[in-house]
C-alpha cells in the first residue's frame, strides 16, 4: 500500500443498518384487505373524510379513526411524473424503461394514493384523467398486491 | 422568569422489548392520549411542543414531523431535541425555557424510543464512532487497540473503566453493584411501567448472571426498550387554571465535558469516574433552587443509571452522600423505598429504558412522588423535594433538574 501524501486516518465503519418497520395495526388491515382485492380506507368522526391507506389519526381534526371503510376502485389521476430508475434494496439503479407513477384520487376518498400507472402515454397523461386499480394475479397481502393504475 | 410547573404525564401503557402491535407514530399516541386523559385537556390547551429521541435509533429522520398528527402537533410550533441519553431531560429543559421566557404558557413534551425497529448498538456505534476518532490524537491505534476490546461490548465495555474506577475510589465491592441491582429490580417490580422486573431480587441472584466487562455482569446491564412518555408544563397562571396540583421546577442545570473524557480514552483526566460534569452540574442546580444541603432538603431521587455501579457513583457526585459513602447507605438500607434517601424507587434507568424517555423520566417520576401519585413504588416518606439526574451524550453529559411541590419564590 502506498503511503500517502498527507498523514491522514481513513476509517472504514462497516455498520450493516437493519430496521425492522412495524406497520402497525392499520396497515395490517390495509394489506389484508389487499387479498380480498378491497382497498381501505379510514373515516374521520370528526369531519368525515376519508383518507386511504387507512390510518389512525386525522390530524386536522386530532380525532381518532376507529372506522375503516371500503373504498372505490376507480379514480381520477391528479398528478404524474415519469421515473427512469428503480430503488432495489436501498440502491438506486437504471428501470427496464420509463414508467409512469400517479397521484390518484380513489372516488368518495379526501387522500391521494400513489400508484404505478399502465397504459398512459404522456401526451394523453392529465389531471382528471380516470383510471383503475389492476391487482396481481396471485395475492399475497403485501404493498405489491395493487400492481398498478390504468385507464377506465 | 416565570415559574413553570408540570401539571400532567401520561405514559405508554407498557414499557417492554417489543411492541409488535403498533408503529412508531401509534406508539407514541398512546402516552399522548394518556396524558389528556389523565389531565383533562386537550390539543386546544397546548401552545407549543418539544419532542426527543435518540438520533439514528430507529433509523427514522425527523419523527417529530413524521409523527406529527400523532402527537396533536399540527399548526403548533415543534422543536426536536437530540443530546443522547439525556434527550428526554434536555426536552423537558427546552419546554421551561419556551414558559420561563414568557414566550408560551403550556407546552407539552413528547419523548420515545421503540429500540425493537432498529439495532440500539449500531445506534450507538454511530454515536460512539466520532468518539473514537478522538484517540487518534492520544496516538492509540484505533484497529487493534484495547480501546476496541473494550468497545466490543458495546456500552457496556466502554462503562466497564468507569466501573472499576468507582470501585477503587469507593472501596465498594462488586457485591455492593450486585446488591444495587437487586434493589432496583424489586423497586421495578412495583411500577406498571418498569420492564424488568424481579420482586425476588438478591445480589446473589445478581451475582450469578455472566459477568460482560469486568466488574459489569449481565444483571447489571438495562434492558432495551420499547415506551413513550408525555409531559405538560404550564406557567403558574395557567397551572392555577388547568391543573389540581404541580411539581415545580424549582433549578436545572446542564454541564458537559471534553468529549473523549469519561470513558475509554480519558485525555487529562486520570479518573473514568471523575464525572465534573455532573458535581458542576448539580452544584449550579442547587444554587437556582436555593438548596445549601442537599442531604437534608432532598427528599427522594432518580439517577439516570444505564448500570447499576452509577446509582452508586451519582449519589456521591451529586453530593447525595460523601465520597465513598453511597455502597454503605446501601448496606445500611436508606436507599430502599422506604429509607431514608430513597433512590430510583420507579426502578431506574437499569431496569427500564426507552433511550428517548429515560432521563424524562426521572423528572416525571420524581414528579409522581411529589404529586403522591406513584402508586405502589410511591416513597414512604413524605416529597417537598426531589433530585433528577440525567447522563449521556459522549458519557461526559449531565442534566439536573430539581422539582418541589410548591411554586419558587423570588
Amino acid at each position: 500500500m502506498e503511503a500517502p501524501a498527507e498523514n491522514f486516518f481513513t476509517p472504514v465503519v462497516p455498520l450493516d443498518f437493519v430496521y425492522n418497520y412495524r406497520v402497525g395495526p392499520y396497515i395490517e388491515r390495509y394489506l389484508r384487505g389487499f387479498k380480498d382485492k378491497k382497498i381501505l380506507g379510514s373515516k374521520c368522526p370528526g369531519c368525515g373524510k376519508v383518507v386511504v391507506p387507512a390510518r389512525m389519526y386525522c390530524g386536522p381534526c386530532n380525532r381518532r379513526m376507529e372506522e375503516l371503510v371500503e373504498v372505490s376502485q376507480e379514480g381520477s389521476l391528479e398528478n404524474y411524473t415519469i421515473g427512469h430508475v428503480i430503488l432495489e434494496k436501498g440502491a438506486i439503479k437504471p428501470a427496464k424503461g420509463p414508467y409512469m407513477l400517479g397521484l390518484i384520487n380513489l372516488d368518495g376518498t379526501d387522500s391521494l394514493l400513489l400508484g404505478r400507472v399502465e397504459g398512459v402515454s404522456v401526451a394523453a397523461a392529465k389531471p382528471g384523467l380516470r383510471v383503475k386499480a389492476v391487482w396481481k394475479e396471485e395475492l399475497d397481502g403485501d404493498f405489491k398486491d395493487l400492481d398498478h393504475f390504468e385507464p377506465v | 422568569m416565570r415559574n413553570v410547573g408540570i401539571i400532567g404525564i401520561g405514559y405508554t401503557p407498557v414499557f417492554v422489548s417489543k411492541r409488535k402491535d403498533v408503529n412508531i407514530a401509534e406508539m407514541i399516541s398512546e402516552a399522548v392520549e394518556d396524558c389528556f386523559a389523565n389531565t383533562g385537556l386537550g390539543p386546544d390547551d397546548i401552545d407549543a411542543m418539544v419532542f426527543g429521541n435518540m438520533h439514528t435509533f430507529e433509523g427514522v429522520n425527523m419523527p417529530h414531523l413524521w409523527a406529527a398528527d400523532y402527537i396533536a402537533s399540527l399548526g403548533k410550533p415543534v422543536m426536536r431535541i437530540a443530546t443522547g441519553g439525556t434527550t428526554g431531560m434536555s426536552a423537558i429543559h427546552a419546554a421551561y425555557y419556551h414558559i420561563a421566557s414568557g414566550l408560551h404558557d403550556v407546552v407539552m413534551v413528547v419523548c420515545f424510543e421503540k429500540q425493537s425497529e432498529g439495532d440500539s448498538q449500531v445506534g450507538l456505534m454511530g454515536i460512539v464512532t466520532p468518539e473514537i476518532m478522538a484517540m487518534l490524537q492520544a496516538g492509540i491505534d484505533i484497529s487493534g487497540s484495547s480501546g476496541m476490546g473494550a468497545l466490543a461490548g458495546g456500552s457496556a465495555g466502554a462503562i466497564s473503566f468507569q466501573a472499576s474506577s468507582y470501585l477503587a475510589r469507593s472501596g465498594a465491592g462488586i457485591e455492593h453493584i450486585d446488591g444495587m441491582a437487586a434493589l432496583e429490580r424489586r423497586n421495578a417490580a412495583k411500577n406498571p411501567y418498569a420492564h424488568l422486573k424481579d420482586a425476588n431480587a438478591t445480589a446473589e441472584s445478581v451475582a450469578r448472571t455472566a459477568l460482560i466487562s469486568y466488574p459489569i455482569r449481565f444483571g447489571h446491564i438495562c434492558p432495551t426498550s420499547d415506551g413513550a412518555t408525555v409531559a405538560i408544563l404550564a406557567s403558574e397562571e395557567k397551572a392555577a387554571e388547568l391543573a389540581d396540583g404541580a411539581a415545580w421546577i424549582h433549578g436545572l442545570a446542564n454541564c458537559a465535558s471534553d468529549a473523549s473524557a469519561g470513558n475509554i480514552l480519558e485525555g487529562v483526566i486520570t479518573d473514568p469516574a471523575e464525572q465534573m460534569p455532573c458535581q458542576l452540574a448539580a452544584k449550579q442546580a442547587f444554587e437556582r433552587a436555593g438548596i445549601k444541603d442537599p442531604k437534608k432538603e432532598i427528599d427522594c431521587v432518580e439517577i439516570y443509571n444505564g448500570f447499576a455501579h452509577q446509582t452508586l457513583m451519582f449519589l456521591e457526585k451529586l453530593g447525595m452522600c460523601e465520597v465513598g459513602e453511597a455502597h454503605k447507605l446501601l448496606d445500611a438500607g436508606e436507599l430502599e423505598i422506604n429509607g431514608r434517601c430513597p433512590v430510583n424507587a420507579s426502578g431506574g434507568v437499569v431496569s427500564t429504558n426507552a433511550i428517548g424517555t429515560s432521563a424524562m423520566n426521572r423528572v416525571t417520576e420524581c414528579a409522581l412522588q411529589i404529586l403522591g401519585q406513584a402508586g405502589e413504588h410511591q416513597v414512604e416518606k413524605d416529597v417537598h423535594k426531589a433530585l433528577s439526574h440525567g447522563w449521556g451524550g459522549l458519557m461526559q453529559y449531565v442534566t439536573i433538574t430539581v422539582l418541589a411541590d410548591k411554586p419558587r419564590k423570588g
